[in-house]
């Protein structure tokens, strides 16, 4: 029943990773998360921490609850079990220096570009003048000078999320939840948009929870990468991406990324591969 | 530029010249107890303006108009954004409001005079019931569409319920509220003529029933015309205020 590997001269990931950050390190701290819709279980069994300069990217099948989790750690829905502390708090309820990245970009059609940047300032209660002085700044860095007064519906897909990164960015969280960010742009855009991120990145490190379906996307930009399946779904495996930073497009071109894609790949796969042959038996 | 502005408007004016010739030949031909041409209406309504009688019924009809009106938004506005924010109110008060919606209000009237009499209030109750359930529904109707993403959006950037108000629902729904307010005001004029025919006798209605009874066709006409072009204006004014607050839809 159980299939080889497929034959890649990658060793196997290790099952049990050595933590990267110590406790005191950990931005965010997950223990033994719960999720249940009814009868239907998303996940159980979620335990991870993510430092305050780390980027843990999560990879998974459609429905395996990937977006469920962001919701859990941004506190907008409750898990069933276990518990998520971030910045010496636990996580109820959206808490200060956490913001999302959506995946439908969550713009406010009824907004210029400016006035969704600075949004959650204003929830925040920063006062009007840190506000016009901080928001061109957020608006410049992700490239969208000159657009200020742009309602979202005259924007392209690409600048439409580069208004939401700003908006998250805004006000300077120290955990960014990203939920397929760039999902729904071109390929080009894409890759343009991850590098800028990348860049963003750079300047200002934060702790980051990355997912995405896009198996090249989570080792280009993970220190870690978690793959997530299973019914109920659980971190199966977690692939350390070991290349080094900055990751820019000469990234790419090295032959550790290839085999660390490989690796994410075929961890992916082999549930893909068992299930293809469930249904022919 | 200047030909393409009459080109535009050619149909529009062509219309309203025949439609005014029509009115002038068939006015002249039947009896002035039905109708008078446009123009007798038209010298009438002068002297009626230089008489001072318009311009008093007017504003009698225009504080009514405008009490029950505005009274009708600022009810109709925040209880539809509650109504579509709290499930529970929404279940219970939807067919009460589904009812009230659907009945014609005039039937209301008597009971009205009945519990209120003659005073002010109950024609401004009148215009008010007139006027109200269109922005009411319209406003429920908006804010149930809100993505419930938005709303999300909203939480996690740890919006307040007051902020949510202010800077999701309210915006989102004004543009279905300003179709109700449009609504509104064809509905209000018909509430407040019926509220000056069957409740105390004031205003232009006041004018179409007394000049009716005196078989003053002309002064029944002119009083129909000068509601007619308040319909208009503010029907037009509504659409403008309806434009520029959804100006951010495509
Ligand atoms: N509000 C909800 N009520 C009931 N079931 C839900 C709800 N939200 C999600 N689910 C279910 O939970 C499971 C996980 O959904 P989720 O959206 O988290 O998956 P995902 O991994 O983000 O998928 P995708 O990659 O397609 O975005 C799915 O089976 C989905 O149908
Ligand atoms: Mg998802």
């Amino acid at each position: 029943m159980t299939e080889p590997m497929l034959s890649t001269d990658v060793q196997r990931p290790e099952t049990t990773v050595p933590p990267v950050t110590s406790q005191a390190d950990a931005r965010i701290r997950v223990n033994g998360l719960v999720k249940r819709y009814g009868t239907l279980e998303v996940f159980r069994g979620i335990d991870f921490e993510v430092g305050a300069r780390e980027i843990v990217t999560i990879v998974g099948p459609s429905g395996c609850g990937k977006t469920t989790l962001l919701r859990c750690l941004n506190g907008l829905i409750a898990a069933d079990e276990g518990e998520i502390w971030s910045n010496g708090t636990r996580v109820t309820e959206p808490i200060a220096g956490m913001a999302m990245v959506f995946q439908h970009f969550g713009l406010f059609p009824w907004k210029t570009v400016y006035d969704n940047v600075s949004y959650g300032l204003r929830m925040a209660g920063v006062p009007a003048a840190e506000i016009a002085r901080r928001v061109p700044h957020f608006v410049n860095l992700v490239g969208l000078k000159g657009f200020e007064q742009a309602y979202p519906y005259q924007m392209s897909g690409g600048m439409q999320q580069r208004c939401g990164l700003a908006r998250a960015l805004a006000v300077e969280p120290n955990v960014l939840l990203m939920d397929e960010p760039f999902a729904a742009v071109d390929a080009q855009t894409r890759e343009i948009l991850q590098f800028e991120l990348m860049r963003i990145w750079e300047e200002r490190p934060t702790a980051m929870v990355f997912v995405t379906h896009s198996i090249e996307e989570a080792v280009l930009m993970g220190d870690r990468v978690f793959v997530l399946k299973g019914r109920p779904s659980s971190i199966k495996e977690t692939i350390t991406i070991d290349l080094p930073h900055p990751r820019t497009r000469e990234t790419l071109r090295e032959a550790r990324f290839a085999e660390l894609r490989e690796q994410v790949w075929s961890t992916l796969m082999s549930e893909a591969r068992e299930a293809e042959f469930k249904l022919e038996t | 530029m200047r030909r393409e502005l009459i080109n535009r408007h050619a149909p529009f004016v062509l219309s309203l010249t025949a439609g005014m010739a029509l009115w002038e030949v068939v006015g002249r031909y039947s009896s002035p107890a039905f109708m008078v041409p446009l123009s007798a209406t038209l010298k009438k309504l002068w002297q009626l303006i230089i008489g001072g009688t318009l311009i008093t019924q007017f504003l009698d009809s225009a504080a009514l108009f405008l009490t029950g009106f505005v009274l009708a938004l600022l009810i109709g506005m925040p209880l539809g954004l509650l109504l579509a924010r709290v499930r529970g109110l929404r279940v219970g008060l939807e067919p009460y409001i589904m009812i009230l919606y659907a009945t014609p209000m005039v039937a209301l009237i008597p009971f009205i005079l009945s519990m209120m009499g003659f005073g002010f209030a109950p024609k401004v109750l009148v215009v008010f019931l007139f006027a109200v359930f269109p922005v009411l529904y319209n406003t429920i109707e908006g804010a149930r569409s809100i993505k419930p993403e938005l709303i999300e959006v909203a939480r996690s950037f740890r919006s307040s319920e007051w902020s949510l108000w202010r800077e999701v629902m309210v915006p989102y729904t004004l543009p279905y509220t300003m179709t109700g307010v449009r609504l509104a005001i064809g509905r209000g004029l018909v509430g407040m003529v019926a509220a000056e025919f069957f409740l105390s006798s004031t205003g232009l209605g006041q004018m179409i029933m007394t000049a009716s009874q005196n078989f003053d066709t002309a002064g029944v006409f002119a009083a129909i015309l000068v509601i007619a072009l308040i319909g208009i204006a503010m029907m037009r004014l509504g659409r403008r205020i309806e434009t520029h607050f959804a100006r951010w839809r495509n």
